[in-house]
């Protein structure tokens, strides 16, 4: 291991431990709040009317019928909202923004496009109320494919950005020089790749409440993992001061990523409650989260690579087309992240890259675990084994040759530290006896000989936070009560990760106390400090390490009130598990809550401390190795067994993160071979939008996961050296499923997902 | 709307019969209800059959069994009698749902919903299994297969309730088998479907079969040219191979989201031989 900064060790108490997490039973019982669950004195139910084509304007809107029906109380239209032209992911002035949303157009752009929104006093009211809204259309030329989209003379989907379809500029990554390096090689290797449009498919599908009270103040509960966002955009475009829009969300039940954007029916909400002046809520039907939510972008890749005989990587040229759907949301962030990661994993010294974000007439893709980097690692990956096997080498050394080490340039810019991708990969083959298992029987069971296993290595590195496409920050701040207790304030959505957990677990260290006596208050806007939000595997590193600042600080704070009620200086002392102790003389000591607390002449203490932490970028590491089994008869691919091996520095807590790493493994395997929501390619309607159709894999499907987590190259940049884990597992599990698949059955698939059928005309093309 | 719950045939058989608008049955709900609320269906009255004791039972009497119409696919699947004599259309209830749906669903709505994908359809046929139908002009007893005429129709008329599903009693030396061919392993629709139901003579000769296919055509299909190629034979390779081919050539599928007509005649095939093998596996044993 090779760290620049040392990162401070020590004997820890309560980090490195699964403590039980203070939701877990409350989660179980039931008895945990989520927005669903708010209902308010006078509530009205809003609903939105879908548009039934692709393309279109908007010629008229009659809503008279709707607005007559008995129990409606408002109906908005484009006619009736403010028409201010709105970032489309909520991270204004950054590298993953694009402004081309309107509240309500009189343009719909994709199948299931929101044109009207109802209040009602019922839900079925006003469900029934919107088939009474009338609208007439003026068809337009729709394109549904990003190669359709961007061919000259393409239907225009909007009037601004670059034109000709494109979300942004196309991105552009050189390094080196790519022909000189082609030059050089013993030979090429050339493919594209493509992937489907998995969809987050959370639990708890996207629901709001807006209540505004008399001060015309918007009191705002939604299912957000950026509630600080959500606050900013409703505040610009309904023009309002930050002092007059508070957002609430306590428990979530998932996100993945998706529920970071500017959604259609937020607005509509906060301005159907100001319209009817009683409180609305608007909670999406299953369906809805499909055709109103965010999937994956769809994309296709193109790359070619070229080898030296020794296995030296010595040219990577890529191009990349992601499909943005109809508005842009995270699109340029996908573009930007997913492009650039292409510098890395594998080392090569001239590489050329081009990322581009084209719109087309389907539901919106936006913000996804993974984000970008699924789609060009699972190329990457893929044709490393594809080399290996023309070099005749066992793919495990051609990767193990090629991993990024410590000092390598990261896609951010940064050397990376550490040499956690190769300790990761060595590690495991290592322990599975990987050269014996390359060697061994495809077909064991001479009773089943239509069973043919596989095994596939993937490899993956994922940055710890959004930088350099956004500037983060993480703040909080941290009280000691006077009974001893301390309350810790973040902006941090708790998505169902355990990341209250995590940061509760950090300052409980840092600062020296029991686990039991941090409290955590979260969600809510008016009162917890600002926060930019939970995404980009960094809450633990970047929330986590601010709030140990915070708790450094307190604990100076505390250290000095114990020093003056026990005579001494305050570097004498030190405190730990709740006790306040003289270092030279341990019997000389005082409680925490003695020392906050009141005495003769003397009040209460209050002591509070913000920790404010604007980080670069840590990156994680990991190698999955995976087992599948596929019957050449129905095409069926069952994975058996992965053993994931993860680097993410100083783990804090172990359950925790094994819980993502095997959620993540689950979210993958079902991208990599059952999910895909399929849009029509001759309509634009969505044909799976629920989950009847939409597969994914269940709780008997999932394999035997052994996670192994190493803390090989822990990082400065987290606290203790802890990096992220969220999206990790997920990048890596999908090439891994695809060599494996390669292994068992000797056919290349370079699509994901792979279905049965797919795998049946491989065999029967190969003629086996 | 209408929610009745009578506590006999005879007053459910008259509710219907008198129900002047639209009127269903209702057993577990697991298709009614997702039926109403996804808006496919507005009935005006609602009889839920749970509350006749005499349609909760299993009897088992010399003829064979006689499963109440209003017995859960769990209860069924608890049943060793039943499970030991026709473990092919207890394994094809059991395949319904999840364990949450099994302790509400049926056969007989399995049955009535006259979806082609039904999982416990198939071993019925090919099991023979008859259903004992009530109605305003008195009872009936025809062969299940007769019931689903196209996907969500059904043979009974207005009025009609099914009482209950006949199993012939065993014979020695048979032995059936149903399986499916899904994307993931429980909690969906058989894309493909498959069952076979053999009786064997002394010396392990195919004396009957009956062989069904699932989703394989717009309600399920008897395969009787799969079935003569078994009879005879004692399930060697080369009459799986004939079997196999005669099920794919048999299939009338559809192209659709979940199954192209290609792929449901392969996969049609393969599982037929499957299933045969272990039905003749589960013969030998007895
Ligand atoms: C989550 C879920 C998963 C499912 N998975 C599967 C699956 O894997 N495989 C599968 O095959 N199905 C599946 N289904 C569909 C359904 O569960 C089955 O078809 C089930 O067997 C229906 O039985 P039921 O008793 O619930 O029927 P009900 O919904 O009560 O009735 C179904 C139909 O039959 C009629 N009916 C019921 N009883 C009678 C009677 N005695 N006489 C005349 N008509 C009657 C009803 O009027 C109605 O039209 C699933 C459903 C759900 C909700």
């Amino acid at each position: 291991m090779n760290i620049n900064t040392p990162i401070e060790e020590r004997e820890f108490k309560i980090v490195g431990k699964s403590v039980k997490r203070d939701d877990v039973l409350e989660k179980v019982t039931g008895e945990a709040e989520y927005t669903g669950d708010v209902k308010l004195a006078g509530m009205l139910h809003g609903k939105i009317k879908r548009a039934a084509i692709a393309h279109a304007r908007i010629k008229s809107i009659d809503v008279s019928k709707a607005l007559a029906y008995p129990g409606v109380k408002a109906v908005l239209t484009h006619e009736n909202v403010p028409r201010v032209l709105h970032y489309g992911s909520p991270h204004p002035r950054s590298a993953s923004c694009t402004k081309d949303q309107y509240i309500l157009d009189d343009k719909v752009r994709f199948w299931g496009e929101g044109v009207a929104a109802v209040a009602a006093i019922s839900e079925e009211i006003a469900d029934e109320a919107l088939d009474l809204i009338e609208v007439e259309y003026e068809a337009l030329p729709a394109v549904f494919e990003p190669e359709d989209a961007a061919l000259p003379g393409a239907p225009l989907i909007h009037d601004v950005g670059p034109g000709g379809n494109l979300v942004l500029d196309p991105v552009r990554v050189n390094r080196g020089d790519v022909e000189a390096g082609f030059a050089q090689a013993d030979f090429i290797l050339e493919g594209t790749f493509s992937g489907g449009r998995p969809h987050p498919a959370y639990m708890e599908p996207n629901v709001c409440i807006a209540d505004w009270d008399g001060s015309n103040k918007l009191t705002f509960w939604t299912s957000t993992q950026t509630s600080f966002m959500v606050r900013g955009i409703l505040a610009e475009v309904l023009g309002l001061p930050l002092t007059k829009v508070r957002v609430l969300v306590d428990h979530m039940g998932g996100g993945f990523g998706a529920k970071q954007d500017c959604f259609q029916h937020e607005f509509l909400c906060a301005l159907l409650a100001k319209e009817t002046r009683r409180p609305v809520k608007m909670e999406f039907t299953r369906h809805e989260t499909f055709v109103a939510g965010r999937a994956r972008h769809p994309c296709k890749v193109w790359l070619k690579q070229g080898f030296k005989n020794d296995g030296t990587l010595v040219a990577r040229d890529m191009k990349l087309v992601y499909d943005s759907g109809a508005y842009g949301s995270h699109g340029p962030g996908v573009t930007i992240v997913g492009t650039t990661a292409a510098t890395s994993l594998y080392r090569c010294e001239n590489v050329r890259l081009e990322g581009r974000c084209v719109y087309t007439n389907t539901p919106i893709n936006g913000a996804f675990r993974g984000y970008g980097v699924v789609q060009s690692y699972y190329a990457l990956d893929i044709q490393m084994d594809e080399a290996a096997e023309r070099l005749g080498m066992d793919p495990a050394d051609l990767k193990l040759k090629n991993v990024v080490r410590a000092g390598d340039i990261a896609p951010s810019g940064h050397p990376i530290v550490g040499h956690g991708l190769e300790i990761c990969l060595q590690h495991g083959i290592d322990v599975l006896d990987w050269k014996s298992l390359r060697n061994r029987d495809r077909t064991p069971d001479p009773k089943r000989p239509h069973i043919r296993k596989g095994w596939g290595i993937g490899c993956e590195m994922h940055g710890s936070s959004a930088y350099p496409g956004i500037k983060e920050q993480g703040n909080a701040t941290v009280k000691v009560n006077e009974d001893g207790t301390v309350t810790l304030l973040t902006g941090a959505a708790g998505l169902g990760t355990g990341a209250h957990t995590a940061l509760a677990q950090i300052v409980a260290e840092e600062l020296g106390v029991r686990f039991e006596d941090v409290g955590v208050i979260h969600g809510d806007t008016d009162v917890v400090p600002w926060d930019i939000g939970a995404f980009a595997s960094h809450t633990t590193y970047l929330v986590g390490t601010a709030a140990k600042m915070a708790a450094t600080k307190v604990r100076a704070s505390v250290l000095e009130r114990a020093a003056m009620k026990l005579q001494v200086k305050a570097d004498e002392l030190d405190l730990s598990e709740g006790k306040i102790f003289v270092t030279a003389e341990p019997g000389r000591f005082m409680s925490v809550a003695e020392a906050m607390g009141p005495s003769r002449g003397i009040p209460a203490a209050n002591i509070v401390a913000n920790g404010t932490y604007e980080p670069t970028k840590s990156y994680s590491f990991a190698a999955h190795f995976t087992e599948v089994h596929v019957d050449t008869e129905t095409g069926i691919v069952e994975v058996k067994r992965v053993v994931p091996v993860h680097d993410i520095g100083r783990v804090i807590h172990p359950i925790a993160a094994q819980g993502q790493i095997e959620g993540g493994i689950q979210q993958g395997i079902g991208h990599t071979l059952t999910e895909d929501y399929v849009i029509d390619k001759k309509t634009g309607r969505s044909l799976n939008a629920g989950l009847v159709d939409y597969k994914m894999p269940l709780s008997m499907d999932m394999p035997d996961i052994e996670t192994i987590i190493l803390e090989a190259a822990p990082d400065p940049g987290g606290p203790w050296g802890a990096k992220g884990v969220g999206e990790d597992p997920i990048i890596a599990i999908g090439p891994s499923i695809a060599n494996a698949i390669y292994d068992a059955i000797g056919v290349r698939f370079h699509h994901y997902p792979i279905t049965p059928e797919d795998i049946l005309k491989a065999l029967r093309e190969k003629g086996a | 709307m209408r929610y009745i719950r009578p506590s006999s045939l005879e007053d459910a058989v008259g509710l219907l019969a008198n129900a002047s608008g639209k009127a269903a049955i209702l057993a577990g709900g697991s298709d009614l209800l997702v039926r109403m609320k996804g808006g496919f269906i507005e009935p005006d009255v609602i009889i839920d059959i749970k509350a006749i004791d005499a349609l909760g039972r299993i009897i088992e009497n010399d003829d064979g069994f006689v499963i109440g119409a209003a017995v859960p696919c769990a209860v069924l699947g608890e049943n060793t009698a039943l499970r030991n004599a026709w473990p092919g259309v207890v394994e094809g209830a059991r395949l319904i749902g999840s364990k949450q749906v099994q302790g509400r669903c049926t056969i007989v709505g399995n049955l009535c919903n006259a979806s082609p994908a039904a999982d416990s359809v198939p071993a019925l046929v090919a099991a023979g299994a008859r259903a004992l139908v009530r109605g305003p002009a008195g009872s009936r007893t025809i062969a299940v297969e007769t019931i689903p005429v196209g996907p969500g129709k059904t043979s009974l008329a207005p009025g009609e309730i099914i009482e209950a599903i006949l199993l012939d009693k065993r014979q020695r030396h048979s032995g059936d088998a149903y399986q499916r061919f899904t994307p993931r392993t429980e909690m969906d629709i058989a894309v493909v479907s498959a069952a076979v139901n053999l009786t064997l003579n002394d010396q392990g000769v195919v004396e009957k079969a009956r062989v069904a296919l699932g989703a394989a055509a717009p309600t399920v299909l008897l395969v009787e040219e799969a079935a003569d190629i078994l009879v005879g034979s004692r399930v060697d390779d080369g009459a799986l191979e004939r079997l196999a081919e005669a099920c794919s050539a048999a299939c009338r599928p559809i192209d659709d989201k979940r199954g192209t007509v290609e792929f449901r005649k392969k996969v049609a095939g393969v599982l037929a031989k499957r299933v045969a093998l272990t039905a003749y596996q589960r013969a030998g044993q007895k």
